[in-house]
């Protein structure tokens, strides 16, 4: 790698870098190479700093490209040249499936009424509760669709994009 | 300017040298967390396990068997339902193949809207640090398994607190709790078995139950731009550092995914002619809806949000929805 690319490695870091120039090192073959560079300054630099190693392994090129591409998609600067772009994992998405399939949303059961704590009605106000159960048939299949949906919203994209799906089946398999 | 770049470069690589064993040390050290938050995706992505997992929330228990891989560089993964009717899903990269129980009442095409879809998600920028306090707070053993216990205690009462049990040698999660401000444990999951292989056999990955199957394919997620682009309305308020995730069509509706890297909610604006939808809220565990009736002119909106998030956020989300363009809606101009 030569000194220009280091240098502009180096800017990258301190979030200086102009766009051409990160261009032209995006594009360069061997990005195993400047990622690797990438990563060790960082770690060197968070040593000096105490700071915890925060990139090992992580290859933040994809986003820097996308966001040079004109993909910005609503983040700001300094999100992306501070953090790696880390991919996280929705608990919610594995966490919310198995019920919905022996019950589903509809049934209503296990939704609670009345039982909010005095902290929460506190901060809500007044909010009355949704009568699920008394709920015709065209408005439970709504509620349904909104669970559903926000539940795909957890696991699509994940690599748990099968608890989407469960959700899904369990909807199709609720008894109302 | 220029000098002082060269400068700094020298520097680090001089640096370089002299501390990268130690660099290695610390890359190591199991009681950082970020050790730990680093590892989850590719632990959930690249693990090879099958076993059977509990999941709570409210009082309700149901449990379900799961075998995951990473094979050809595509994740398999097969769900059984342990309870209630029979159903299986097999996922092979992005083909998605579902056996559903038989009762079906809801076709699974009208439940899943089609075109790109969420997968910003993993693509997340949002520094957890900033809205949770990650830190290990013990070790265990769950389902057979020496387990590392990482808390994410949330930063303000906009969000509820998290704890993840991570199998010690792949930071695969094994349990987890989600807990209210007060402590209380909202929902959980808990594998109850698991077995950590990487032979598990092709056998594991196949539909084995008989009933009517529904196939589709994943749309690719290079294709997702979710851009949170609200047609038709706004949103004045969200809690800090959710953002949006995913632009899912909902029938006539607008919807909009946001996610803070832990928990997410979804706001959904729809014309409510005619389906006279109360409003109110509901939970159940950690998750909360609140409905909210909003008339803007002489249309009629519904208002949804759904999400892991305490009721108070849930209602200053709605609150702070503002319609804009009724026609886009799907409401006729007043």
């Amino acid at each position: 790698m030569d000194d220009r690319l280091k240098e502009t490695l180096s800017a990258m870091m301190d979030d200086e870098a102009d766009e051409l120039s990160v261009r032209r090192l995006l594009s360069r073959e061997g990005q195993d190479e400047v990622c690797a560079q990438f990563q060790r300054w960082h770690q060197v630099r968070d040593l000096i700093q105490r700071r915890n190693p925060a990139v090992d392994s992580i290859d933040v090129s994809e986003g820097v490209r996308d966001i040079l591409e004109g993909h910005d998609q609503g983040l700001d600067r300094g999100d992306v040249a501070g953090q790696p772009a880390r991919k996280r994992w929705h608990w919610p998405a594995v966490a919310m499936v198995a019920l919905a399939l022996a019950v589903g949303f509809g049934a209503g059961t296990g939704w609670e009424s009345g039982s909010l704590s005095s902290d929460q009605l506190a901060a809500a106000g007044d909010v009355p509760e949704l009568p699920i159960k008394g709920m015709d048939e065209q408005q439970r299949e709504q509620l349904s669709r909104y669970l559903l949906q926000h539940a795909q919203h957890n696991s699509f994209g994940s690599s748990h994009a099968s608890m989407g799906y469960a959700r899904a089946v369990s909807a199709s398999g609720a008894e109302y | 300017m220029r000098w002082m770049r060269f400068a700094k470069l020298s520097l680090l690589s001089v640096s370089a040298i002299l501390v990268a064993p130690v660099a290695l040390a610390v890359e190591t050290k199991q009681d950082e967390p970020h050790y730990w938050l680093e590892r989850l995706e590719p632990a959930l992505t690249e693990t090879a396990y099958k076993g059977v997992f509990v999941y709570a929330r409210g009082d309700q228990v149901s449990s379900m068997q799961i075998a995951h891989r990473f094979h050809n560089g595509m994740v398999e993964e097969r769900l059984v339902m342990q309870d209630g009717q029979i159903g299986e899903i097999v996922r092979k990269g992005m083909d998605v193949v579902c056996v559903l129980p038989k009762h079906g009442r809801m076709e699974l095409n009208d439940a899943i809207p089609s075109g790109p879809f969420a997968g910003a998600l993993a693509n997340q920028l949002v520094p957890v640090d900033r809205w949770y306090r990650p830190e290990i707070t013990g070790r265990d053993r769950i389902a057979g398994h020496g387990v590392v216990r990482l808390t994410l205690n949330a930063r303000d009462s906009l969000r509820y607190s998290h704890q993840l049990w991570l199998e010690e040698s792949t930071g695969l999660p094994v349990k987890g709790n989600v807990l209210s401000a007060a402590g209380d444990i909202l929902e959980y999951f808990h594998f109850t078995s698991l077995t950590i292989s990487d032979s598990l056999p092709d056998q594991e990955f196949m539909i084995q139950s008989e009933g009517r199957e529904v196939s589709r394919t994943l749309e690719p997620q290079s294709s997702s731009k979710p851009d949170g682009s609200m047609e038709g309305w706004t949103l004045g308020w969200r809690p800090g550092g959710f953002q949006p995730a995913a632009t899912p069509r909902s029938g006539s509706g607008k919807a909009v995914a946001f996610s803070d890297g832990l928990a997410s909610f979804s706001v959904f604006v729809e014309s409510v002619a005619g389906t006279g939808m109360p409003s109110g809220t509901s939970r159940i565990g950690a998750t909360t809806v609140y409905m909210r009736q909003l008339a803007k002119g002489q249309a009629d909106f519904l208002v949804t949000v759904v999400g892991e998030i305490p009721l108070k956020t849930a209602l200053k989300v709605a609150e702070s929805v503002e319609i804009e363009d009724f026609e886009v809606l799907g409401a006729n101009q007043p």
